[in-house]
């Protein structure tokens, strides 16, 4: 026995209010879990989603919940390009690194047999690049052997401080796959000061050299500064030095200073304010790269399945933002 | 074009401004731009269409036979619903009481749908007169609870369909598409079942005045027939509307509605 009156009241209560919006009726006297399966029913023949059964009520929404992942940009796709943290030690330690590397900071290196299972899971799971970073990733002396496991799969770029072209290093950097790797050089700046005002004293210099090396070395190189977001709008001197070192404008990359790791200031970048990018470190999968070796965005600490991974982070950001519009609809000030 | 069509329509939902604003978008930077403007009743809405405050308006069956009678005739349809020409009314009763056909009625009480309503009210008791026992030999209630609307809102009909379900009542006759949203007979078993379903009618269409050129219309005409259910951007306006494709206008399937005002002597106006 159950209540007819139920369907009824949905087919007046949801025909009146606008669509993405919800409902709550009282599922009325008999039987709720046969009344839940009527309620179930109702929703799927009409294009209506039962957003849950509490007690003596049904909440059911007109249509469906906008999905937060088909709104997205294709390249915005949480899972369409990883980030894997080979390490987290290096030989800079810049007052600012969102990573908290430095010369003191464990290894905790991803090693090449996790680098190579992710590059071939990858490879599958629909991840079109692939990205490499540290801490220095020039540190591991096996640096070489990551990038060809991943360029064996999939276009990769490989983010470096550009300061340890030298020796064996640059031997390592010389049988890399010049075809499908790029390489990403941290430079903060037309001229020193600013550069070494955060990463220690000639290393601008050695950058700007270790640019050169790349480019005469017959690489694609994007160059990444970070900035106090004031500075974001101040650019076009930076952008001529680049222009006068062959870095194509498509490759200046400009992003602010992020509040995370040892910055002491900079953009507050949360769950909610950022689109995940899936990172992989040595712990596990983060939110993003800019909050790895942060709990607050740590995702799951299963990096295999590649797959399962990527789903939960777009599990996580859909769950995520329905709770933020339901959280808006349901918490007006006035 | 000098100005966009101005369309009237009636705002029984709030999804209305959803769906108007959707085919502004849809029509935006065409040769055939349009504005809207949403009334409370249809009276308004067909009143502004006679005065020229609007040159199209989306109109119920009854609003479409109310502006024909004070055109006299002069008013034409452009287009409406795929699911406009195939409209039809339903007598629901609780499901074991053995009702058979509109026979069965007399003697018993039967619930219509707002007195305006084409579907829940007029044409029932056309319906009665024409295929069943005629409407004096059955006990008609009323429930006049969204008058003005020509029973858009379907309230009239679901308070009809409670009042059966209470016993307070016999059958109800409600629209197609009250029926096909409660789920028929299938969602909700032991509840209600139909036993008689009228021929099809059409429901509403787009109505303009002569006064209102071809010239400026057909350009809209014929985007408005270009709509596309298998087009992404287009369908969630469709769906929200009740439609799959915009066609034609069936001017036959008013006729009897034409019959059933003009018997019931229901006023040309409002």
């Amino acid at each position: 026995m159950v209540s007819q009156h139920v369907i009824l009241d949905l087919v007046e209560q949801v025909g009146a209010i606008a669509r993405s919006d919800t409902v709550t009726v009282p599922l009325g006297p008999g039987d709720h879990a046969q009344t839940q399966i009527m309620v179930e029913d109702w929703c799927a023949r009409t294009g209506n989603e039962l957003v849950e059964m509490r007690g003596e009520s049904a909440t059911v929404r007109r249509g469906r919940a906008p999905d937060p992942l088909a709104e997205l940009a294709p390249e915005l796709m949480p899972g369409t390009r990883l980030w894997m943290y080979t390490n987290f030690d290096c030989n800079l330690a810049c007052d600012y690194c969102c990573a908290r590397s430095s010369p003191q900071t464990a290894r905790r290196a991803l090693g090449v047999d996790r680098v190579r299972r992710l590059a071939n899971e990858a490879s599958e799971a629909g991840v079109s690049e692939l990205i490499l970073t540290g801490g220095e990733p020039f540190l591991l002396p096996d640096i070489d052997e990551l990038v060809a496991a991943c360029t064996a799969m999939l276009p990769t770029t490989l983010l470096t401080n550009g300061m340890l072209f030298r020796g064996r290093r640059l031997e390592a950097l010389r049988r890399m796959d010049r075809s499908r790797l790029a390489l990403q050089i941290s430079l903060d700046s037309g001229t020193p000061d600013l550069h070494d005002s955060h990463r220690g004293q000639g290393s601008w210099e050695r950058a700007v050299a270790g640019i050169r090396i790349a480019r005469d070395e017959g690489f694609r190189v994007r160059v990444a500064a970070t900035l106090p977001y004031e500075l974001t709008h101040e650019l076009e001197p930076f952008h001529d030095f680049l222009d006068s070192l062959g870095i194509a404008r498509e490759d200046h990359v400009i992003r602010a200073l992020a509040h995370r790791g040892v910055a002491d200031h900079g953009v507050e970048l949360t769950l909610e304010t950022l689109i995940p990018e899936v990172t992989v470190t040595a712990e596990g999968v983060y939110w993003h790269p800019v909050s790895a070796d942060h709990e607050d965005q740590f995702v799951t600490p299963q990096i295999f399945p590649l797959r399962a991974a990527i789903d939960e982070v777009r599990q996580r950001f859909t769950e995520q933002r329905a709770h933020a519009t339901a959280a808006a609809r349901w918490f007006p000030c006035a | 074009m000098d100005r966009p069509l101005i369309i009237g329509s009636v705002a029984y939902s709030p999804n209305i401004v959803t769906i108007w604003e959707g085919m502004r978008d849809y029509f935006a930077d065409t040769a055939a731009e349009m504005d809207f403007v949403l009334f409370s009743n249809y009276g308004r809405q067909v009143d502004a269409l006679l005065d020229g405050s609007i040159d199209l308006a989306w109109n119920t069956n009854l609003a479409w036979v109310r502006t024909h009678a004070q055109t006299d005739g002069a008013c034409r349809a452009l287009a409406m619903r795929d699911t406009d020409t195939v409209f039809q009314t339903v007598f629901v009763a609780r499901a074991g009481t053995n009702l058979t056909g509109l026979d069965d009625l007399r003697g018993r009480r039967l619930v219509l749908g707002s007195r305006d309503s084409a579907q829940a009210a007029i044409l029932p008791v056309y319906f009665l007169e024409h295929a069943g026992p005629g409407a004096d030999t059955v006990e008609l209630v009323r429930i006049d609870s969204d008058v003005g609307k020509h029973g858009d809102t379907g309230r009239s009909e679901l308070d009809a369909l409670r009042a059966v379900s209470d016993e307070q009542a016999d059958a109800a006759a409600i629209g197609i598409n009250t029926w096909e949203a409660i789920g028929r007979d299938e969602l909700m078993p032991g509840a209600f079942e139909a036993f008689w379903e009228s021929p099809t009618y059409s429901h509403c269409n787009f109505t303009a005045l002569p006064t209102v050129p071809d010239e400026r219309t057909d350009p809209w005409l014929q985007l408005l027939l270009a709509m596309d259910w298998d087009n992404p951007e287009h369908r969630p306006i469709l769906e929200m509307e009740g439609l799959r494709k915009w066609v034609r206008p069936q001017l036959d399937g008013y006729d009897s509605l034409f019959e059933a005002v003009t018997e019931q002597r229901i006023a040309a106006r409002w």
